[in-house]
């Protein structure tokens, strides 16, 4: 017998960092249509972002402290992804994986650091938009509060990607995106 | 003379006899095999190869066609479960995927219903037309629906179709406001209808396998067609007529 998902559980693995990618997740809630197609959005925009994160790298355009940052940023990618498709196939539903896409990047996407702050930003600035409004939109408190730490790392990035082109915008208040809007902004990269 | 008129006599009614003695029970390689096909694959597989006979339906149908006895050689389906069915009962040898495909929204030409999104099924009053959930395209019709947010736009279905060729139909005639069929299946009629985009992110993973029948009459003839599908040869076809290559973790 299965321990059913919890809110409790949810929150510790949330806090948990990469423990969070290991856990088996089980919702004890049956999850609204809503909640799930923003959980497989997010989980493509996820994978997308690790895929750009990649290319960037091959693409040896930064110095070290750049590639860092890049490299942390995949990795946060990666277990957001992870953490997501949890969420899927708890509630019985199969995650995208990569190998379910063939990624898009226009060919100057990552020729200079400039150019690469630039890719990033648009997946980014979708992603947060996207997050600003999963946490209004789903009715279990455990997602809003996934919703809202997917959210602030996906400010974080941003940070680190308009360093990178030795830039500092700072918005107020970055625009919230429905599902609609934020999956017509990614489809010219998922493929 | 005549004794051996006799001689001759026997011997052509001999070989006559020999030659039908083993057409009933294992075909020349100039015969046709009889493949059963999914109804997407109508247009490739006739281009590809217009010599053998086929019947082309929803794959549900023709699993229970192939369960019951039906005479095929070979199966094709446009999903795994129909094949693998099959082959956990021992009807068909093992399947092996040999393409994959895309879901989409086609509309008509006129689009009466001003339908430019798969949103738009939500909003505007429509009738929708999709294939029964046991046919692949149906399942993976509700796949989408589900993946989107949009379970409830199946309260706007008017017609549950028996195979993706009839919702094709529907909606290339204007008998329906919009109906979800494989992109390949909207290339042929591409005059008639428009095709709306369903997102990469809301795609279902539609996976084509093949199958020899085990009780074919003629398995080698049939090994050999099904290994014509998956040459070089076989893959163009099915990429000219739109469909996705091997699954990357198939290839």
């Amino acid at each position: 017998m299965t321990e059913p998902f919890s809110r409790r559980r949810l929150l510790t693995v949330a806090a948990g960092g990469a423990a969070l990618a290991a856990l088996p997740v089980r919702p004890a809630f049956a999850a609204t249509d809503e909640e799930l197609a923003c959980a497989n959005f997010a989980v493509s925009g996820e994978l997308l972002l690790a895929d750009m994160y990649g290319h960037a790298l091959g693409a040896n355009a930064l110095t070290d402290p750049g590639r860092n940052a890049l490299r942390n940023g995949r990795r946060a990618a990666i277990q957001h992804a992870s953490a997501l498709s949890g969420l899927l196939t708890g509630a019985g539903q199969d995650a995208p994986t990569a190998a379910d896409f063939d990624f898009q990047w226009p060919a100057k996407a990552f020729t200079t650091p400039v150019a690469i702050a630039s890719t990033g930003r648009i997946v980014l600035r979708t992603m947060l938009g996207l997050y600003q409004t999963a946490i209004v939109a789903v009715t279990e408190p455990s997602y809003r509060i996934l919703y809202a730490s997917l959210a602030g790392s996906a400010g974080q990035q941003l940070g680190a990607l308009t360093a990178l082109a030795a830039s500092s915008v700072v918005e107020p208040f970055p625009v919230a995106l429905d599902l609609e809007s934020a999956s017509g902004a990614l489809e010219p990269y998922l493929g | 003379m005549r004794a051996r008129l006799l001689t001759v006599a026997a011997l052509v009614a001999l070989v006559a006899s020999a030659t039908l003695a083993s057409g009933a029970t294992a075909r020349t390689h100039a015969d046709p095999l009889t493949i059963y096909a999914a109804a997407s694959l109508t247009e490739v597989f006739k281009a590809l190869d217009g010599a053998q006979h086929y019947n082309f339906a929803g794959s549900n149908a023709l699993e229970t066609q192939i369960r019951n006895g039906a005479p095929a050689d070979v199966f094709a389906s446009a999903a795994p479960l129909n094949a693998e069915r099959l082959f956990k009962a021992g009807i068909v040898d093992k399947p092996v995927t040999f393409t994959a495909n895309r879901l989409a929204l086609i509309v008509p030409r006129s689009n009466p219903a001003g339908i430019t999104s798969i949103y738009d099924l939500r909003s505007k009053p429509v009738k929708l037309v999709v294939a029964a959930p046991a046919v692949p395209v149906g399942g993976y019709t509700v796949t989408v629906l589900r993946k989107m947010g949009l379970s409830s736009v199946l309260n706007k279905v008017v017609s549950r179709e028996s195979d993706v060729k009839a919702v094709t139909g529907k909606v290339a005639l204007g008998q329906a406001d919009a109906g979800f069929v494989y992109v390949t299946d909207a290339r042929p009629v591409s005059d008639q209808v428009s095709v709306i985009r369903i997102p990469a992110w809301a795609q279902p993973r539609v996976r084509y396998e093949i199958a020899v029948v085990s009780k074919s009459p003629n398995k080698a003839a049939a090994r050999a067609w099904v290994k014509m599908v998956l040459s070089a040869k076989g893959q163009t076809a099915l990429k000219n007529a739109g469909f996705l290559p091997l699954p990357k973790a198939s290839s």
